[in-house]
């Protein structure tokens, strides 16, 4: 079942975040990618996030297709103006990809090439609008398509945030959902109480929210992201019970599982699994939930 | 200079109509000599909306001021003890002043009045022309003085694209080729063994890609 019948049937959808490579050795990638092939839904192919270089989504996204898994595939406002971005949507679509998620993207003083000029030509709204008057048939100078595309088109929300104000992120929400985006991709979520208050309101917009689960790799990683990730809030009892926990890694990758399983009974519409360079452990996770 | 250009009056009306006490703010800097919005800029436009309200029947005081800079505290301090008398303030400083003199007043809007466009020189009476884009790296040594961050409509820093012809932009057959007049400055100042040097890679952290800049010198600091 495609990820756009997933969610309008209403049944719990997992994706899970597979970085294409920095360099043009795939073998990592796909490996990762076919052993969880069945078991997500899609894989979310991100556009060179915290804006280090590597090989574009597009290019990833393709890739992974080929071997037979629904993708979705990041579009960022920081690397591409409005000609680049609608052709590469057009060149996605061609190529059977079929869902999309706009990110506005990170500044390149992140990234690993601090002295490059970001593009903001359009920004993240007048993206999701843009892919709307594509779909409708349309490029942004108005002009007529040879066949349109029809993506399932995604955003990022931080709605239920820690430090966020509830109200702004429901507004930008809003704003995002009135410009053609129907799924929303939260950030790494450790405690699930946070959020499930904003359920309700998403109903009301008639959009799915789906929660980052991020794998914990160490207690030192869960330790940092509490200390210094303003938006991140990591219980204290779930670094305790690392802490306590003989085989680390397996106690993170069962809190993983866990979140999943308590995501889908609270009703939420999925997943997105993060493992920032451990796919390679995305179908351990996959069996235990 | 920063170059600034009169907002059409229609969109300053558009900003104004709910306000009934306004004060029209110039500044004598670089918009008085652009002739956007100093003294004499004040007075039109403090003239042209009295006129428009008048024939709206609309009671609306238009106050007119003009600061020697709206980009320095000393200065926007004259305000203290007027601002409270306007609903509202259209700035016809730049971008600069307008937003300067919002961080100091924070309760009441200020309104621009003009369009900020451009770095650039007077050529002659009437006609103003871009020169720097402040990249905060300059590379004007090595290209004989001419900017091709702010002159090439590519920004090309390694010799002329293939669209330029006949010492022109393909943009604009009228806009010089940035890299011709490079290329014939080098010439004249025998030079021209700089162009076969390839530029270095632009870091353009030091233009906008870092984020808002700043400038701190700890000599100066107070």
């Amino acid at each position: 079942m495609t990820l756009k019948r997933k969610f309008k049937a209403g049944d719990f959808a997992i994706l899970a975040e597979m970085e294409p490579p920095k360099g043009v050795d795939i073998s990592i990638m796909t490996d990762s990618a076919i052993k969880v092939k069945g078991k997500v839904d899609a894989l979310v192919v991100p556009e060179m996030s915290n804006a280090v270089m590597r090989m574009s989504a597009l290019g990833g996204a393709m890739i992974l297709q080929s071997k037979g898994i629904e993708t979705v595939m990041q579009v960022n406002c920081r690397d591409r103006n409005r000609i680049a971005l609608q052709a590469d949507l057009l060149a996605a679509y061609g190529c059977g990809i079929r869902n999309v998620m706009a990110v506005i993207g990170e500044d390149p003083g992140y990234g690993d090439h601090h002295q490059a000029r970001s593009v903001y030509d359009i920004d993240l709204v007048e993206l999701l609008k843009a892919i709307n008057t594509l779909s409708q048939g349309r490029d942004m100078a108005g002009i007529e398509l040879v066949g349109a595309p029809d993506f399932l088109v995604g955003s990022t929300t931080n709605i239920g945030a820690k430090g966020k104000s509830s109200e702004l992120e429901f507004e930008d929400l809003k704003k995002k959902a009135d410009a053609g985006a129907y799924f929303f991709i939260t950030p790494p979520l450790f405690h699930i109480a946070s959020l499930s208050p904003f359920l309700k309101k998403a109903e009301s917009l008639q959009i799915k929210i789906i929660p980052t689960v991020l794998l914990l790799k160490s207690l030192g990683m869960a330790r940092y992201m509490s200390k210094n990730m303003e938006h991140i809030f990591i219980p204290d009892e779930l670094i305790g019970r690392i802490q306590k926990a003989p085989d680390k890694v397996r106690e993170c990758t069962l809190i993983a599982a866990e979140t999943v399983r308590s995501l889908k009974k609270e009703g939420f519409s999925g997943v997105m699994l993060a493992t920032i360079g451990w796919e390679h452990k995305l179908s351990e996770i996959l069996e235990k939930v | 200079m920063i170059i600034a250009d009169k907002k059409p009056i229609e969109e300053i009306i558009e900003s104004i109509k709910d306000y009934s006490r306004i004060l029209i703010l110039g500044c004598n800097e670089c918009v008085t000599v652009c002739e956007a919005g100093g003294k004499k800029e004040v007075g039109i436009l403090a003239s042209a909306l009295r006129m428009y309200f008048l024939n709206k029947g609309k009671e609306v005081k238009i106050d007119e001021n003009t600061l020697e800079r709206q980009c320095d505290h000393e200065y926007l301090d004259e305000l203290v003890d007027q601002v409270d008398n306007y609903d509202a303030i259209v700035s016809l400083a730049c971008g600069v002043g307008v937003q300067f003199a919002a961080e100091k007043y924070r309760a009441t809007p200020i309104l621009p009045g003009v369009d900020t466009c451009f770095l650039g020189a007077t050529e002659k009476r009437g006609l103003w022309t871009e020169r720097c884009q402040a990249c905060g790296q300059c590379i004007l040594a090595s290209t004989g003085g001419i900017c091709p961050v702010s002159r090439c409509a590519k920004r090309i820093l390694n010799g002329p694209c293939g669209g330029s012809s006949k010492g022109k932009c393909e943009i604009n057959k009228d806009m010089d080729c940035a890299w011709q007049l490079i290329i014939d400055r080098l010439k004249a100042l025998d030079k021209l063994d700089t162009y076969e040097e390839l530029s270095p890679l632009k870091d353009w952290s030091t233009d906008r890609a870092g984020g808002p800049r700043k400038i701190m010198r700890e000599d100066l600091l107070l």
